[in-house]
Formats: structure tokens, sequence, C-alpha cells
């Protein structure tokens, strides 16, 4: 029974690594482009940006996973009801489902984004003018001075609190079982609804904390490598 | 470009959002199915019924094919309308919102017929009957004759289930917990005394080779009856009504009642 349990265990977190490793990669780049709107000085952009910020960071991730999975579908089924549709309305009712893993992914990503994108504005606003004028002074151009002088310093700045969110993020996983996609925590909880065993569900914990150690050595050892300049 | 790409995402999926949660608050009693749910599925050639992992009703084989009692049942009916069955498990909460929107047909997992789904789905005529059972430690049970004599207990139920209306109907404390396992967990735990279950999971659950081999029942409460849900208004549950008296006239189902130890409605 052991050896089954672990093997289906180990099914279900092979599934929470591939949302874990899909999310990060979408998530990094989008939220570096969500914070440069949230820094924008085109006011309605900035704007826009952190009212989206508000809202996915405002409300619960389990929630965002039902609005983008169930929503088009619950919405298309209810335009098809609607006699004599307008364009809108018809355009609606053909909405539908899609597959539950893209759901996931693209709800994470969303989610996780938006607080990458916060940590990555901390990590940009603390590096001081100067750093700016002095690549200017160079003959650098904007994006130059960003990519070449600034993104390096805010990277080296930011291991600590990203470290923090991508290991919230392996927890996070967890919820995905919200919507039926079969991760480790639904794999071990199936084993207490049809052979009545409590203890896979405590067993996946080994898991979480074996990967999850594994990820703050990987992150001691990246901070330890960048640790070769201090301001 | 920066700017505008942005700003295009973030309208996107602002819009999207907030089309989301305005859909959720439309009243899901809407009757008027425009086309034939019917002629829907079998347009699509498959029936998408959404289970949960539910011995004897609902559960996998050894070579990992869904068997039971309401998996043969649902093969029998898809066969009879022509499309062929695929069962997907789903998270029980979320089975109205599945029909809704469509990721499944139907839900057939040994689902009690309450007058709460039928206000949000269409059930078709009852099929099995169950009963609802007070489980706690063998050893205890002879200090329990019936449910007077447990009244000062804690009972441990399902959120929304018919154990939860059971408890209540009987005037027990009791604890509402997410899942009918959890609610074992807490008898377990030593949280609750006891907990009020379906009878078909108790004996599932419960005895050699399981986390609960020490724990039994005696107390049989209410009686409850299961259903098949579909959509609101779907013109599916006339076809299961009249494919279902077929199956009850030719025998079928009373020898897959007998097979699977459950008792016709």
């Amino acid at each position: 029974m052991f050896w089954e349990v672990t093997q289906s265990l180990l099914a279900g977190f092979w599934e929470t690594l591939k949302i874990f490793l899909i999310t990060l990669a979408g998530a990094l780049p989008l939220g570096l482009l969500i914070s440069f709107g949230s820094m924008s000085k085109f006011r309605p952009l900035k704007w826009l940006v952190r009212t989206f910020i508000w809202i996915i960071r405002g409300t619960p991730l389990m929630l965002q996973l039902i609005v983008v999975y169930y929503g088009p579908g619950l919405i298309g089924n209810w335009a098809a009801k609607i006699p004599d549709p307008n364009f809108l309305i018809a355009w609606m009712a053909q909405w539908s489902v899609y597959d539950r893993f893209l759901a996931v992914i693209i709800a994470f990503i969303i989610n996780y984004a938006c607080y990458f994108s916060e940590i990555y504005r901390s990590g940009i606003e603390s590096i001081p003018r100067g750093q700016y004028e002095a690549g200017q002074v160079l003959g650098m151009t904007k994006s130059q001075v960003f990519f070449k002088v600034v993104l390096m310093q805010v990277v080296k700045r930011i291991i600590p609190p990203m470290s923090n969110e991508i290991i919230t993020l392996v927890k996070d996983t967890s919820l995905a079982r919200i919507i039926a996609v079969y991760e480790i925590i639904w794999n071990a909880q199936a084993f207490a609804k049809s052979d009545g065993l409590i203890w896979p569900l405590f067993y996946t914990a080994a898991f979480y904390l074996l990967f999850n150690g594994l990820l703050t050595v990987l992150f001691g050892k990246i901070e330890k490598k960048l640790d070769y300049y201090h301001a | 470009m920066k700017r505008f790409l942005a700003l295009a995402l973030v309208l996107v999926m602002s819009l999207g959002l907030f089309a989301g949660c305005g859909s959720e608050k439309q009243p899901a009693a809407d009757d008027a199915q425009a086309a034939s749910d019917l002629a829907y599925v079998q347009g699509k050639g498959k029936l998408i019924v959404g289970i949960t992992d539910y011995a004897p009703m609902d559960y996998k084989d050894e070579n990992d094919e869904w068997t039971g009692f309401d998996a043969e049942f649902a093969r029998l009916f898809a066969e009879k309308i022509g499309v062929e069955a695929e069962f997907i498990e789903i998270d029980w909460d979320s089975k109205l919102m599945e029909l809704d929107a469509k990721s499944i047909d139907c839900v057939w997992n040994g689902m009690t017929i309450t007058p709460e789904i039928e206000l949000g789905a269409a059930v078709g005529n009852a099929y099995v009957k169950n009963a609802q059972v007070v489980v706690m430690a063998k050893d205890k049970l002879a200090s329990y004759a019936d449910i007077t004599a447990a009244k000062d207990l804690t009972f441990a139920v399902e959120a929304g289930s018919a154990g939860e209306t059971a408890a209540n109907e009987n005037g027990l404390k009791s604890v509402a917990v997410g899942t009918q396992t959890a609610a074992l967990m807490e008898v377990q735990s030593g949280a609750a005394d006891a907990c009020i279950i379906d009878i078909t999971m108790a004996n599932a659950m419960t005895g050699e080779g399981t986390s609960y081999a020490d724990f039994g029942y005696s107390i049989e409460l209410s009686t409850e009856e299961y259903g098949v849900a579909f959509r609101k208004g779907s013109d599916m549950v006339d076809k299961f009504n009249t494919v279902m008296e077929e199956l009850k006239a030719d025998g079928t189902l009373q020898n897959l009642a007998e097979k699977y130890e459950l008792t016709l409605a």
C-alpha cells in the first residue's frame, strides 16, 4: 500500500510541479510588464494597472480559479437563454468551458504576476537616481540603462522577497483541485475517500518539504553568488 | 508599444473578471432552455458524467476503469441515447456550477435528492434508497441504543449533506465539515464523538484494512433516495425517466442492484 500511495502522490506531485514551473515561466516576465504599468507616467494606464492589481490581490486565488474556469461556460449558458440576442449576447452565447489545466495556468500566472510586479516595483524604485544619471552620462539609452545597469541590481535586491513568494506558489498549487485538476493533495484525498486512509494526506508534506528545501538551498546559493557589491 | 500592449492586456483581463463576476449574480433558475439539451448531448456524441470516487456507486476497478452501480447505469443510459459515457471526477461542492457551465452533462454519483438540489438542477426520479447512520467507536455502540440516548454527544457531519439535515431534525449538536471522510477524521481525532454519514459510505470506509478499523454503526436515522441531476430545464430528465422504466421492466436494474448490494427505490 505504501508503494501504491507513493506512486500516486508522485504522479500528483508531477502535476503540482507542472503548475509551478509554467506559472513561474509566465508570471516572472508578465510581472515585470505589470510593474512597468504600475509605475507608468501615463496616468490612466497607471490607474488601470493598480486597480487590476488591487482586484487580483484583493480576492482569493480560489475564487479567481472558479471565475477563470467556470466563468465563460456560465456566461455562455446564460447568454444562450436570452431571446432576440444582440451581436454581443450572440457572441457570448458561444463561450464555453475549456481545458481545466489551462484555466489553472491562466489564473495562477495572472495572480502571481501581480504579486511579483509589486516586488519588482519595490526593487526598481529602490535603485538610486544616481545610477540612471551615471548611465545617461555614459551616453546609454533609457532601455540600455534599465537592462544593463538597473535590472541586475534589482534582481539582487529582490531575491529574498521573491523566494518567499515562490515558495508560497509551490504550496498554493494545491488550490488547483478546486476545479478538479488532480494535483498531489487531490490524489491524497482520493485515498481518504475510497480506501479510508488518512495518512497519505500527511505524507504529502514530505514532498512539499523536500522540494521547498531544494528551493531554499537554491535561493541561498543565488544570493551568495550575487553578493559581490555593497551599496 | 509596451504601453499599448500593457493597456490592452489589462483591459481584456479586467473585462473578463468583471464579466465573470456579473454572470454569477444571474439567477440559475431560468427554466427556458433555448434548445434541446438532449440534442446538444447527442450532437457532440458523448455524455460527460460528473462523479466522485465513491464506492460502490463510482470507483476504479483494477484496470483503472470507472465501475460501480452508477457507472454501469450511466453507460447503459448513454448507450440508449446513442452516445458514449465519459466520466470526470469533480469537486462535489462545484457540481451545480459544473452543470451550468456545461463542463459536465449530469451528476450521477449516489446523489441524495433534496429540495435544495432541485432548486438548482433538474433531478430524475429516484433510483436507489439509502440511509444515514451514526458511526462511532465499536466499543461505545452498546451504550447508545437509539438517538435519544446519544443526545449529549457531538456529531460531525458533511456540510449540506443529508447527514446534516438528519442531525438538525433530531436537534443534535453538530459540527459541519467539508466531506464525509473529514467527518470520520473528526471522530478519529476525538474532535467529535460520532459522525452521521451514508450507510454505503460507512460500509466501504470502516472495518478491516482502513484507518477506521474499530468504527461501527447501529443507529439508522433517516432514509433517503438517490437521483441523477441534469441541467435546470433540461429535456434529458424525461428521457432518463423513460429509460429507467425500461431498464426496471426488463430486470437489468434489479440485477445491478443485487450485484452492488443496493436497494432500488
